[in-house]
């Protein structure tokens, strides 16, 4: 299985790639939106700022969206979660649009959020699966999802409940992080991965 | 349900290798700091730290090497400090592996790397390390490991560092530091009421009672241990059923 990154230039990306890696699953980075469509899942990694991020999808925006619309799957964490949707208060530019919605800012005294927090009221046995229970959150912002049948997890800070995790069919979006989450958040892209290849 | 609460290991590290004394039973190369940090966070460490006391051009090169390695294995948040002197600076430790990078008195010398730190990779990547000591009624801000005494105020200071766009304080106490006779509480509650971003308190812990202390008397939001788990005085699971036992929201690993 072919698994790309894409590169939007801002952070750390080999905890994520390691942990997508092994059991012949090629692992690449790629700073290109069209280029980075070429491949069996597009992976759109956590770390960085709406605005730059949004900037790199263009020339890319709507063949990304066509492609993940048409069943590319597709694994956005953290900021990559927050590109999945229509827009962002963090910063100008627009998102994938795949899911709609705004994202907005964490209606918390503390912000950012930093640290675990847990996973609740999940839909998607993925994470009864993976015993992913707490997981690592690194975020100013959350997906304030439209329709929030596509939420299948939650969580909250300080009183405000956001979308810890959106799905559609193959399409996955985790506000945290898994590749931060410890043993449970790499058994959860592993099992994720296994759906992909199986599917 | 709701945030926890952390516990944070820090390794010293110098050219590549962990300073100061650190016991395992059963791990042979007792000094490296990937092997450490993997077994950290076995033991349930939220976090891990490494610190370059090094920071000369050449270990810094080492360093970056370090991270690449430790990324590979570590699957917890790593923070680098130590040595961070520029804007590229930080993108390189954080292109290296490390999830977070502290600044400290890069920050004294130019408050401007933070703002442009947090624009381009992120506020959740800046950690604003601040080494403070009391001074009368209040604490003083030093830089250079603690070796240069600075004009500025703690508590002001690290209401200057969140503005320009740190969007965590490491906070220690040079009182406190290696003395294990528990954190700098008020140190800490004033710093933890003053900014609104976490505060990680450090330097002082003995005992799990300490961390215990700084996390409800002190506010602070995580508590970073050295010392005390590198010399086995207690571990890991220890200090977190200790927090657990007050009514602190704690992440148990099974």
């Amino acid at each position: 299985m072919r698994i790309t990154l894409f590169d939007y230039g801002a952070g750390n990306l080999h905890s994520l790639a390691k942990a997508l890696r092994g059991d012949g699953r090629d692992v690449r980075a790629e700073t290109d939106a069209r280029a980075a469509l070429v491949t069996d899942l597009l992976v759109l990694p956590g770390v960085g700022a709406f605005e730059p991020a949004a900037r790199a999808l263009d020339g890319g925006r709507e063949a990304m969206r066509d492609a993940i619309q048409s069943g590319l799957p597709c694994l956005g964490i953290c900021l990559g979660m927050q590109l999945l949707f229509d827009s962002s208060d963090e910063g100008e530019g627009a998102g994938l649009g795949v899911f709609s919605g705004r994202v907005t800012k964490l209606r918390t005294k503390r912000t950012p959020q930093i640290g675990w927090n847990s996973i609740d009221d999940t839909t998607d046995p993925l994470f009864a699966g993976a015993h992913l229970e707490t997981a690592y959150y690194a975020n100013s912002f959350a997906c304030r999802a439209a329709d929030e049948s596509a939420v299948t997890a939650w969580s909250s800070h300080e009183g405000d409940r956001f979308p810890a995790a959106v799905r559609s069919g193959n399409t996955l979006g985790v506000q945290f992080h898994p590749e931060k989450s410890s043993a449970p958040g790499v058994a959860f892209i592993r099992d994720y991965l296994n759906i992909i290849s199986n599917s | 349900m709701s945030l926890t609460r952390r516990l944070i290991v820090c390794l010293d590290v110098r050219e590549g290798r962990v300073v100061k004394g650190v016991q395992f039973e059963g791990l042979r190369d007792v000094g490296d700091p990937v092997e450490l940090a993997e077994r950290y966070e076995r033991d349930g460490a939220d976090e891990i730290v490494f610190l370059d006391i090094g920071a000369t051009h050449e270990a810094r090169a080492t360093m970056l090497d370090l991270a690449r390695r430790t990324a590979e294995r570590l699957f917890i948040p790593l923070t680098i400090g130590g040595g961070i002197r520029t804007v590229d600076d930080m993108a390189s430790a954080l292109r290296a592996g490390a999830d977070k990078v502290g600044v400290n008195s890069a920050a004294v010398l130019r408050p401007e790397i933070m703002t442009e730190g947090a624009r381009r990779f992120g506020t959740q990547c800046i950690v604003a390390s601040i080494d403070a000591k009391r001074d009368g009624s209040s604490w003083r801000v030093y830089t250079s490991g603690a070796r240069v005494r600075t004009d500025l105020d703690a508590v002001e200071w690290a209401r200057e560092c969140v503005s320009r766009g740190a969007g965590e304080i490491l906070l220690t106490s040079i009182d406190r530091d290696g003395a294990r006779t528990g954190y700098d509480v008020e140190l800490t509650r004033a710093v933890s009421a003053a900014v609104d971003v976490p505060v990680i308190a450090s330097g002082g812990a003995g005992a799990a009672a300490h961390v215990r202390d700084v996390l409800v008397n002190g506010g602070a939001d995580a508590a970073l241990v050295a010392g005390i788990v590198h010399d086995g005085v207690a571990t890991i699971d220890e200090l977190k059923r200790a927090m657990r036992e007050a009514n602190i929201p704690v992440r148990m690993v099974a």
